[in-house]
């Protein structure tokens, strides 16, 4: 929460929805949980469309109320995370495409386009973009085992719904209901697909099913620490860290900080049965053993009954990654020595300034520069202890430290200011050249329109030459430049992503 | 030895007696002692001769226990100083106990309560008899310390194999850490392919300091012999820069190993603003701000 965060925020809700939900958004982060009559007041905005802008915030669910203490009026709140969230939208879809197919993806995408639907509008839907799209017949049986599958796996949950009729509802939901899977009429579906029945006819109306980004955040966790183990040791190690995980969600809640244990026998188990990994099958116990004296010790034994059980860290694990992130970002911010210097500080825990150059074997003059550099970019802290008694000039001592939580807030901050700056910089950009993309626009409309009625070649290319070779150069600098703000955006999302999960643990 | 003139040849026999007995017991003899040795020595005569070696030097006197030790001293330090007052052999008392470590002239002048001019003079008259020597400490170019001749000044008054002339060498140090961490990752790769499971490849892949120094020492690429502790300190700041692990041997040694890194590059330092240097004064107004920023600029083109 701070003033960065904000304007990432503004620019995320500007982006999608327009200047008018930007404003409500805006005002909603600053001021916290509002009633509706305070973000008129604030935001100089006609009634109507200040609940038009609250009604999509809400359905998005990016927006929640509550009850005020006048029951008959509501208090709004901001869901500030869901709003950052949804640059991690192609992620989701990518993930979902991976493990289920394209089927599902297009599922996901829907879903995440209308925020939650029914699961039979949600069939008739894909069907008919299948069908335009991919030029595939998909039967609703089909899908309707996707959407299943999905639900079992918890990508989808489902929507919370009102119980009583109270002017503001409070939206409750059973858990065992979270996942159950809806009825679905095929033969209503059927009729509706061939308009012979109206679309509230369905059985499942008004049970909506929404993305569980909970879900997606667990394999992204998952998959984060497998990449990692895969490029300390090797593939074998990371697929013994994958079925760590996997083992691990049958017995452990999907958050808890250590894993409960899982007997190796298991695991051995699974790697037979699956015969890829016929290297790690071989030398399982040496894995084992590898992967448990490790110095990082994130991977311990915890008992000798039935081959021993073990137990994965995860709080310490993402302690760790968050250490060696901001190493890294230290080594390419300020060099090598630096980050030797930054390594040795966290290593003693508390340090003078003369052991540093004796330990780092860095010139007296270049140790003291780099320390004070990075004391000065606060990753560095410094701790005077002075003596009482000041009869002397040299009788205090200066302890160097440091404070991981507070680098990884302030690494945070950098990267949400580094997201505004690429989206700035992507508006200004379009903005510069805005005369040129419109022109390409309209040209782009014509030609399709043309060639849906069958217009000559000839007549699309004389059409098509209305785009200067200038243009045509600058437009593919664009295309160029928008690719690569795009690429970075997602880049620096994952590594919010990895210091998110850190200070969830913590 | 004592070349203390004396008519009295017995006298010189007696003396050489106890200087024999106090060498045979380097720590230190009693009245007692003497007495049993040289029964026949009156006590006049003895104090006498004690009083001279302990004039010119050869013993000194020591109190335990309410008892008097005379302990033997090797003269053959001994000639410098001859010949000089009072204050020289205060002085040079105290830069002799302060050994290879050297000891900087304000303690000197605490220690021996002389005034600064005085002591300059000293100092200065000790150093043209080539008794006293000044060396240049490296942990402060300004600073002098003060240390018998023949010494060899200790490693953390010199800086050891890392300074030349008060000057930390830090592209050598550079260099052979980087020969190291070669060394460790060609042995980590080494047992890698040679196969046989992964415990044994990390067993395999272990290097001693002392494997290191060989290997170093092979190389040539240092025209000073290195000790194996500096090749341990060495090593040392491979581990800090996250190329290699220690660990501690059942010897109590440290074993080395070349290993990988769990993270990437995080993707905030691929950015231009990951390692911009001015990111904090950035903002979307002002002269500072993405619209115009020069480091996109040059990125995006």
């Amino acid at each position: 929460m701070s003033i960065q965060y904000g304007r990432v925020v503004s620019l995320i809700l500007l982006e999608r929805f327009g200047p008018v939900v930007e404003k409500v958004g805006t005002y909603l982060f600053q001021y916290g949980t509002v009633p509706l009559l305070y973000i008129k007041k604030h935001t100089d905005l006609p009634i109507s469309k200040v609940k038009e802008a609250l009604c999509i915030l809400i359905k998005y669910r990016l927006v929640t109320f509550t009850p005020n203490r006048n029951e008959n009026v509501a208090n709004y709140t901001l869901q500030h995370e869901r709003v950052l969230l949804m640059l991690r939208y192609a992620k989701y879809i990518n993930l979902i495409k991976k493990k289920f197919g394209t089927e599902c993806e297009l599922i996901m995408e829907e879903l995440l386009q209308r925020s939650y639907w029914t699961a039979s509008e949600l069939i008739l839907k894909v069907i008919e973009r299948l069908k335009k799209d991919h030029n595939k017949n998909v039967t609703i049986l089909a899908l309707r085992e996707k959407i299943f599958s999905l639900l079992a796996a918890q990508y989808l949950i489902r929507l919370p719904y009102s119980m009583e009729d109270k002017p503001v509802p409070s939206l409750v939901i059973k858990e065992t209901e979270q996942f159950s899977p809806p009825t679905i009429d095929f033969k209503q579906i059927a009729l509706v697909q061939s308009n012979k029945a109206p679309v509230d006819s369905l059985p499942d109306q008004g049970v909506y099913w929404t993305v569980n980004f909970d879900r997606f955040h667990q394999d992204m966790r998952d998959k984060l620490i497998v990449n990692a183990f895969i490029k300390k040791f090797d593939e074998n190690a990371g697929e013994f860290v994958r079925l760590l995980l996997q083992q691990m969600y049958i017995r452990t809640q999907p958050w808890a900080e250590v894993s409960n244990p899982v007997p190796i026998v298991e695991i051995r188990d699974l790697v037979r049965k699956q015969a890829t990994h016929q290297h790690l099958l071989a030398f399982f116990d040496q894995y084992v053993n590898v992967l448990e004296q490790d110095s990082s010790k994130l991977i311990r034994q915890s008992g000798e009954a039935g081959g021993g059980s073990f137990q994965i860290f995860l709080k310490e694990t993402f302690t760790q990654f968050a250490w060696e992130t901001v190493e890294q970002i230290v080594l390419e911010k300020f060099d090598t020595k630096a980050a030797r210097i930054f390594r040795l500080v966290k290593s003693k825990q508390y340090i003078e300034p003369d052991q540093i150059q004796q330990l780092a074997m860095i010139p007296a003059k270049e140790a003291k520069r780099l320390s004070y550099q990075l004391l000065e970019e606060n990753f560095l802290q410094v701790q005077d202890l002075k003596k009482s008694t000041s009869n002397g000039p040299n009788k205090s001592f200066t302890l160097f430290y440091t404070n991981l939580d507070q680098i990884v807030r302030m690494t945070l901050e950098l990267c949400y200011k580094t997201l505004f700056n690429i989206m700035t910089r992507k508006n200004h950009e379009r903005l510069v050249h805005k005369r040129i993309i419109d022109k390409k626009q309209r040209v782009d409309t014509i030609i399709m329109g043309m060639r849906a009625q069958g217009a000559a070649d000839e007549q699309l290319s004389d059409i098509e030459e209305m785009i200067t070779p200038p243009e045509r150069e600058i437009l593919q600098k664009i295309d160029v430049i928008m690719k690569k703000l795009n690429t970075v955006e997602l880049e620096v999302d994952e590594t919010i992503f990895l210091l998110q999960m850190y200070l969830i643990y913590q | 030895m004592s070349q203390a003139t004396s008519s009295n040849s017995e006298e010189i026999s007696n003396e050489d007696r106890l200087l024999e007995l106090a060498k045979a017991k380097p720590e230190g003899i009693s009245n007692e002692n003497i007495k049993q040795a040289i029964p026949n020595l009156p006590l006049e005569e003895l104090a006498l001769i004690i009083n001279k070696c302990l004039k010119n030097g050869s013993l000194e006197l020591f109190k335990t226990k309410d008892k008097l030790l005379y302990k033997y001293k090797d003269s053959s330090k001994k000639p410098a100083i001859r010949g000089a007052d009072n204050e020289e052999k205060v002085v040079f008392k105290i830069i002799e106990e302060a050994g290879n470590k050297g000891i900087w002239i304000r303690d000197i002048r605490f220690k021996s309560n002389l005034n600064m001019t005085q002591l300059n003079k000293v100092l200065k008259s000790l150093e043209t008899k080539k008794i006293i020597k000044a060396v240049k400490s490296v942990s402060a170019s300004k600073k002098k310390v003060y240390m018998l001749y023949d010494l060899e000044a200790d490693s953390s008054v010199t800086g050891g194999a890392w300074y030349q002339d008060q000057d930390f060498e830090s592209e050598f140090v550079d260099v052979l850490s980087q020969q190291c961490c070669r060394y460790l990752r060609q042995k980590w790769e080494d047992a890698n392919s040679m196969g046989g499971g992964p415990l044994l490849a990390r067993n395999r892949s272990y290097a001693t300091a002392q494997d290191v120094h060989k290997f170093i020492s092979e190389l040539g690429i240092s025209k000073i012999s290195l000790s194996v502790d500096d090749i341990e300190s060495i090593l040392y700041t491979v581990v800090l820069d996250n190329n290699a692990e220690r660990i501690v041997a059942t010897n109590g040694s440290f074993l080395y190993r070349a290993v990988n890194k769990f993270m990437q590059t995080p993707g905030i330092v691929t950015t231009t603003c990951g390692v911009c240097p001015i990111a904090s004064r950035c903002a979307d107004t002002g002269f500072i701000n993405p619209k115009v920023c020069n480091y996109f600029t040059e990125w995006l083109e």
